[in-house]
């Protein structure tokens, strides 16, 4: 009998967040919601090697081992020429231990994000300049075919085998080329052909493409297949990510370990794997298998399929301070499991983390500010800076009725949609005030925003021009209830917009709007879907409406498939066009909308262009989305996603404010290596 | 009568078989698998998988594969005692549940333990002194038991529980025990969070079973072979435990073959609003996955557990109850 009673756990929660919602906005707008959202910082990196450290030192549980002779001196762990942070506010004390949640094995982009610094270049605090990470620096060819990236000399893997050209090229050749193990991807092909590693030196390595690719920087430095770095990229299952511990994972694949095949099939079914395949995968999975080399701030000693994931300290780490210490500052950090978001928030309220991003809810927010001081901690609200945490996408490809096809596809039916939302009422209720209400838009800090009139257009409440549009549109019949009606056959026009239950109530915020709509005298009805079917009905090209958040959009070309159906995996806005644009015309739909094909052209042409032009294609791009508003923003710039921060009082270098963003990796642009406890007793 | 546990037994085989058949149909057959299950999952964690990982695991965990292929290579395992790799955690679905499975049972056996241990005397005290006050009391605790889902009271008392005693939130340890080898502190620390998730599974199932207690007695109590004892002038204690409390417990035998099963997953939605880990969540959490391997093997356990458990308690009631056993013959 319990899934009835799981239907009464869900409307008991969904009467809480309702009631806790009411509560909420009230006690938010007492204190101006402000109190909370500080000024954006974080660390800087030092890149002029006249002001590095010239002495080094470590960890004393590390002072340890090297007494006792089982690790080579700091100096030779860390690489002459260290990626040196400035902390945010102070040099650290080395110990600790950072508690923090997880809710399951599905949720390794928790540590994932924490050993963030593990990719080639990185984002700046502010998410708007790339950084080097690993590498200590890049270079574009003339011609834009070759990008040569600078390895640090002497830095070492987690097991103190160095780091070199050879792990890139070992990469390229016997992992991501060989389509056993995976299949080749978009981040390494210019115009549908692949490009190749080549090592030039010990330290250098060159990405050469056949055509000019001026975006691949960009790629390298984003949260992409190619740049991701190795603890993202080559956990669960997959195999990218530009480099991998050769010296370690060349036992597993067939040839170049020696062994043949069948041997290798042999050793994986003895150990319990299906094939060398996948025991290969699980081998260069950070979060499962402690064993693998990795180069990221702390590697995995108690595996995340446990009730405990435990990460600790990379003895090789190649980032110091400005004062010499080697990083990370803590000894560990330990993710405890929690089964539910209901639990990390009691728990949170409680004190029992230290610094907690994920799965706290915004709704949670009057009882995490009411225990702020008997437990020890202070709230911070980041916000985020894609336009929009609702996006209603309208499939432009939807086939299966030709009435409503007809009107998802009618640019002044969505303009009518749009300033038909009261954007004002779905902030106060559901964002507590604190986003900004407009249409889809990055932040207009961000390159790409193609200036402060777009946040506007089409997209301020004004009921009676939309009515007088839907009427114009042809719209004009109505049935005994005052909800327009069909053209084709004069029954009521229904709309579907499907919900998926998510770190937003989207079916809550969704009822409001069909509650907006029907003063137009357009009936929408929310529907909720179970998460995989949800998705699975818009990747078939089943959705007519689609609410989900475009996080990431603020970096169009990195992620493009909330804002431009691009990528079958989650193209709300036209499964079938996006599955037209990847199989070059061979299998989906073609679109005939001449807006459409232009935004395919401009972001198709983007790889070939300098920065200058590619921000003008970009800002082309949303030109033409706020326009036609394929995709209605509704409120965005806003703590929702990750941006609600529960921090212990006794750590620091903390920022009042972090960027919240996909290319952020949230927390991993703060560098999380140079946090550290205040408290002597937490040190331990 | 050795023939018919023979029978029972075969057909015993028999469902189990079917069972995992039907298990392994019911999980696969909502449309999109695994891999659906698992970017969408990902999608509201942050991390966004693309078609091309996506293409890769599919072909990795043979989810494209149709249903009878798949079945028959699960199954094929299962008769060797390996119950396959469980896709979300990545390691033999054995491993995943080996370490919950025992700290399911203490919970459970704790909660079966407090519902007998209150509900058997309880309920034998209100027939017995039907109307009294006591009666009455424990009648308006039990319905108090029975109208309270237990979710929302499992989530009072983790409240009431961290508000003013100090007590650590869900799970079954505190988070300092939590990556200790086992100590006697250890299993201290254990016991000291046994109680509430005991007292808040066994609430439910106690009210219910004081009723049905009070009501099969309170028949008994009034036929005539009661007042026979009576007459011949038994003590009243043995009056009422020698034969009526005895047909009055037939229920209580039958009820048998659903506690095994509960004994091994625990509550889902208790062990999910607490956090708790046991078998529960693990199961719920394979199902929404369609992690196919875990969830069939946890139903499959499950489904021959009840088996078990009702053949068990086949023979216990023919053990307690003679009219059972004479009609076999």
């Amino acid at each position: 009998m319990w899934h009835v009673t799981l239907k009464r756990v869900r409307l008991l929660i969904v009467l809480t967040i309702l009631f806790v919602m009411l509560i909420s906005s009230a006690s938010l707008n007492a204190q101006g919601g402000g109190g909370y959202i500080g000024e954006l910082e974080g660390p800087t990196l030092v890149l002029d090697p006249a002001q590095w450290p010239t002495e080094f030192s470590e960890a004393p549980m590390l002072a340890e081992k090297v007494a006792a002779g089982d690790l080579p001196p700091v100096v030779e762990r860390i690489p002459s020429e260290p990626l040196v942070i400035q902390p945010l506010d102070s040099i650290g004390e080395y110990g600790g231990t950072w508690r923090r949640a997880f809710v399951g094995p599905g949720d390794g982009e928790n540590g994932n994000r924490i050993n963030a610094s593990d990719k080639l270049l990185f984002w700046d605090y502010t998410g708007t300049e790339i950084v080097p990470s690993a590498a200590k620096g890049w270079e574009v060819s003339e011609d834009g075919t070759t990008t040569t990236v600078f390895l640090r000399e002497g830095m070492k893997w987690s097991d103190g085998a160095p780091f070199t050209a050879d792990d890139f090229v070992f990469w390229f050749e016997w992992m991501y080329s060989d389509t056993r193990i995976t299949t080749p991807i978009a981040d390494m092909a210019v115009q549908g052909q692949q490009g190749r590693v080549e090592k030039v030196d010990d330290y250098t390595v060159s990405f050469v493409f056949p055509g000019p690719n001026l975006l691949f920087v960009d790629l390298l430095a984003g949260d992409t297949l190619i740049g991701g770095g190795q603890s993202v990229r080559q956990s669960r299952g997959t195999s990218y990510g530009a480099y991998a511990p050769a010296h370690y994972l060349k036992q597993f694949i067939p040839e170049v370990s020696g062994k043949t095949e069948e041997e290798l099939n042999k050793e994986a079914t003895d150990a319990g794997f299906e094939d060398w395949v996948t025991r290969l995968h699980f081998a260069t999975d950070w979060q499962l298998n402690p064993d693998v080399p990795n180069i990221g701030p702390f590697r995995t000693v108690q595996p995340i399929n446990t009730e405990a994931w435990v990460v600790e300290r990379n003895p090789y780490y190649w980032a110091v301070d400005t004062a010499g210490n080697q990083l990370p500052y803590l000894d560990r950090v330990v993710f405890t499991l929690a089964e539910n978001p209901q639990i990390i928030t009691l728990r949170a309220i409680a004190g029992e983390y230290d610094q907690q991003e994920r799965h706290i809810l915004m709704t949670e927010l009057p009882a995490i500010i009411e225990n702020q001081e008997t437990s020890n901690y202070t709230l911070h609200l980041d916000l985020a800076f894609n336009g929009s945490d609702a996006v209603y996408q309208f499939n432009q490809s939807y086939d299966a009725d030709p009435e409503i096809a007809k009107w998802l596809t009618n640019a002044d039916f969505r303009r009518a949609l749009s300033i038909g939302i009261d954007r004002d009422q779905l902030n106060e209720t559901f964002w507590l005030g604190a986003g900004v209400p407009g249409s889809a838009v990055p932040a207009e800090s961000s390159p790409y925003n193609p200036g402060p009139e777009y946040r506007d257009m089409w997209s301020t409440y004004d009921p009676d021009l939309a009515n007088q549009m839907l009427d114009d549109i042809g719209l004009t019949e109505r049935d005994s209830d005052g909800y327009r009606v069909r053209t084709d056959n004069g029954e009521r026009l229904r709309l579907e917009i499907q919900a998926v239950a998510s770190f937003l109530p989207y079916v809550q915020i969704s009822e409001m709007i069909a509650d907006q709509w029907s003063d137009l005298g357009i009936y929408a009805e929310p529907r909720e879907y179970e998460r995989t079917l949800g998705m699975t009905r818009a990747a078939n090209n089943e959705t007519q409406i689609f609410v989900w958040t475009n996080g990431g959009t603020e970096l169009l070309y990195l992620f493009p498939r909330h804002a431009i159906p691009v990528d079958p995996t989650e193209a709300f806005m036209g499964p079938a066009f996006a599955k037209w644009f990847v199989t070059n015309g061979a299998d989906g739909i073609e679109p005939t909308d001449p807006n459409l094909l232009r935004i395919y052209e401009l972001f198709t042409a983007a790889t070939g262009l300098d920065e200058a032009g590619r921000i003008q294609n970009a800002q082309e791009i949303w030109k033409i989305l706020v326009d036609q508003q394929y995709g209605i923003g509704t409120v965005g710039q806003s703590p929702a996603f990750m941006g609600v921060r529960i921090v212990n009082n006794d750590f620091a270098n903390i920022p009042d404010r972090t960027c919240i963003a996909q290319h952020c990796r949230t927390p991993g642009g703060s560098h999380p290596e140079t946090f550290y406890f205040t408290n002597p007793d937490r040190r331990d | 009568m050795l023939s018919f546990i023979a029978r029972r037994i075969m057909l015993g085989a028999l469902t189990t078989w079917v069972i995992s058949i039907i298990a392994f149909l019911v999980i696969l057959l909502p449309p999109g698998d695994f891999v659906d299950a698992y970017i969408a999952q990902l999608s509201g964690l942050g991390q966004y998988v693309s078609l091309e990982t996506a293409a890769n695991l599919r072909e990795q965990y043979g989810t494209d594969q149709p249903f009878h292929v798949q079945y028959i290579k699960w199954i094929r395992r299962v008769a060797h005692g390996d119950f396959g790799q469980s896709l979300e955690f990545g390691v033999p679905v054995a491993d995943v549940i080996g370490d919950r499975l025992w700290l399911t049972m203490v919970v459970s056996l704790g909660a079966i333990a407090l519902t007998w241990g209150l509900a058997l005397p309880i309920g034998i005290y209100s027939a017995v002194h039907q109307y009294s006050f006591g009666d009455y009391f424990f009648t308006f605790i039990g319905f108090i038991g029975l109208a309270i889902p237990n979710f929302l009271l499992a989530l009072i008392l983790m409240y009431i529980g961290f508000k003013y005693f100090d007590a650590s939130i869900g799970g079954l340890f505190s988070p300092e025990y939590q990556l200790e080898p086992w100590t006697w502190e250890k299993i201290w620390d254990l016991i000291k969070h046994l109680p509430m998730p005991v007292i808040i599974l066994g609430m439910a199932g106690t009210a219910q079973l004081i009723r049905i207690m009070r009501a099969n007695l309170l028949d008994e109590l009034r036929k005539p072979y009661v007042v026979t004892a009576r007459a011949k002038g038994l003590t009243e204690t043995r009056v009422i435990l020698k034969y009526p409390v005895r047909a009055a417990l037939n229920p209580f035998a039958s009820t048998i073959g659903y506690l095994l099963p509960f004994v091994v997953s625990g509550s889902i939605i208790i062990s999910v609003v607490m956090s708790l880990p046991t078998v529960g969540p693990i199961l719920l959490r394979a199902l929404v996955a369609q992690d196919v391997y875990l969830a069939g093997t946890i139903i499959l356990m499950l489904g021959t557990l009840t088996v078990i458990g009702t053949i068990i308690s086949d023979l216990l009631l023919m053990w307690i109850d003679p009219r059972i056993r004479l009609e076999q013959r």
